[in-house]
C-alpha cells in the first residue's frame, strides 16, 4: 500500500515541479555508462539513506552459485522523500530487483532508474540519466 | 462612589483624545514593493545552453574551456557551493526572506545561502582579492522588480552541471519579478574573457505549499561519487562559430 502511495506521489510530486530524476551535484555521464543498462535483482543487505545520494546494497547470486554485494545509487534524499519514497521503502532483507546503469569504474556500483520492491510495485530511482545529455 | 466618578472621568478623557487627536500627518505610505518572502520551487537545468536554444556568446577562450570541459571535475561533485545562480538551477527548493534593507536566500541546495544587501552600499573594494563561491550582492528595487548585482564570484564555481564555465570578471545581474503566483527570474551573464557579449536566461520560480520545508543536503555526508568518477569530455566535437555582428 505504501508503495502504490509512493507511485502516486511520483507523478503529484512530477506535476509540481519537483523533479523526479535528480543527479544535479555532478554529470550523469561522468560516472556511468548509459550504454551499459543493467538489470540487477538481490536481497538488500544494507541502506544508506544519506546526501547527496541513497544507497543500498544487494547481494546477488551469480548464476554460479556465487554472491557478490552491489552498491545501488539513487537520487538525493530530500527529492526521493518528496517523490513519495521513505527511508524504509526499502529495508535489510528485502528482494529487489533494480533497472539502471553500470558505472564506469568497473565496481559493483550501479545507478537506479527505477526498482520494482519488495510488493511487486516498480518505484524511479531518481536517477539523473534523462535531464543530462552528457 | 469615589472610584465610580474617577473611571468615568477617565473613560470620558480617552473618547475626548480620541476625537480631538489629530491623525497623523506622516503617515508612512504602503510598501510598494512586493513581498518575495516564501518557498519557492525552482526549474532543474543543468544545461543553460538548453534554455538559450543554443551555446552562450563565447569568446575564443571561452569556447575552447567549453569545448575540452571534463565534467569529471565538476566542483559540485566534490561537494564545493554552487554558485549564485545555479543553486536557483537546481533541482531544490529555497527560502526567500524579505527585509527592508537586507534579503535572504537560503537554498537547500548545499545548504547554503545568500545576502543581498539592499541599504545602498557598494560592493567590497577588495572583493575580488576574496571571493565568494556564492558572490557578493548588493540589490535595489525598480518600481517592482528586485534587481539584484553579484561580482566576486569564485572562477572555480560552474554555472550548470554540463559545465559552462566562466572567469573570476563574472558579473551577474539578476531580476526578480512577480508574476502572478510566481517569481519570474532572468539572470544575465557578463564576463568578457568567457563571452563576447552579456547573455541572459528567465526561468520560474512556483511557490510551494504551506507545509512545505527546507531540508538537509549536506553534501559531505556520504559522498561516494567521487572515487567513481571518471574524465568525460562530451564537447570535443564542438566547433566555434563567432556570432557575425551587423
Amino acid at each position: 500500500m505504501r508503495l502504490r502511495a509512493a507511485v502516486a506521489a511520483l507523478c503529484v510530486a512530477h506535476f509540481l515541479g519537483f523533479s523526479a530524476g535528480v543527479g544535479a551535484h555532478h554529470s550523469f555521464a561522468a560516472e556511468y555508462d548509459r550504454t551499459k543498462p543493467v538489470t540487477i535483482s538481490g536481497t538488500v543487505t544494507k541502506v544508506e539513506w544519506q546526501n547527496p545520494h541513497i544507497y543500498f546494497y544487494l547481494d546477488v547470486k551469480s548464476p554460479d552459485g556465487k554472491v557478490e554485494n552491489w552498491a545501488i545509487e539513487g537520487g538525493a534524499p530530500n527529492t526521493l522523500y518528496r517523490a513519495g519514497w521513505r527511508k524504509d521503502s526499502v529495508q535489510p532483507g528485502n528482494q529487489v530487483t533494480v533497472d539502471g546503469w553500470l558505472a564506469k569504474s568497473g565496481a559493483k556500483l550501479a545507478n537506479m532508474r527505477s526498482v520494482v520492491l519488495a510488493d511487486g510495485s516498480r518505484v524511479l530511482g531518481g536517477s539523473s540519466a534523462g535531464d543530462q545529455q552528457n | 462612589m469615589f472610584q465610580r466618578v474617577s473611571t468615568l472621568l477617565a473613560g470620558a478623557a480617552v473618547i475626548v483624545a480620541a476625537i480631538v487627536t489629530p491623525a497623523p500627518v506622516t503617515a508612512q505610505p504602503a510598501p510598494t514593493q512586493p513581498d518575495l518572502t516564501g518557498f519557492w520551487i525552482n526549474q532543474y537545468t543543468p544545461d543553460l545552453s538548453r534554455v538559450l536554444g543554443k551555446q552562450p556568446p563565447f569568446t575564443p577562450e571561452g569556447a575552447e574551456r567549453w569545448r575540452t570541459v571534463d565534467t569529471a571535475k565538476d566542483p559540485t561533485g566534490r561537494c564545493l557551493p554552487p554558485g549564485p545562480t545555479r543553486a536557483f538551477t537546481a533541482p531544490f527548493p529555497f527560502l526567500l526572506v524579505q527585509h527592508t534593507t537586507m534579503i535572504t536566500l537560503l537554498y537547500e541546495y548545499f545548504t547554503i545561502w545568500r545576502v543581498i544587501y539592499m541599504d545602498g552600499r557598494p560592493h567590497p573594494a577588495d572583493i575580488a582579492d576574496y571571493p565568494d563561491f556564492m558572490g557578493h550582492s548588493i540589490g535595489h528595487w525598480e518600481g517592482n522588480t528586485l534587481v539584484v548585482d553579484t561580482v566576486g564570484i569564485d572562477e572555480r564555481s560552474w554555472l550548470d552541471t554540463a559545465g559552462h564555465e566562466h572567469s573570476d570578471k563574472l558579473h551577474v545581474v539578476e531580476r526578480f519579478e512577480k508574476d502572478g503566483p510566481n517569481i519570474k527570474w532572468s539572470a544575465m551573464f557578463e564576463d568578457p574573457k568567457f563571452f563576447a557579449r552579456p547573455w541572459s536566461i528567465t526561468r520560474t520560480f512556483t511557490p510551494g505549499k504551506s507545509t512545505d520545508r527546507i531540508m538537509p543536503y549536506t553534501c559531505t555526508d556520504n559522498n561516494k561519487d567521487v572515487e567513481h568518477l571518471r574524465p568525460n569530455q562530451p564537447n570535443l566535437d564542438y566547433r566555434y562559430e563567432p556570432e557575425v555582428t551587423k
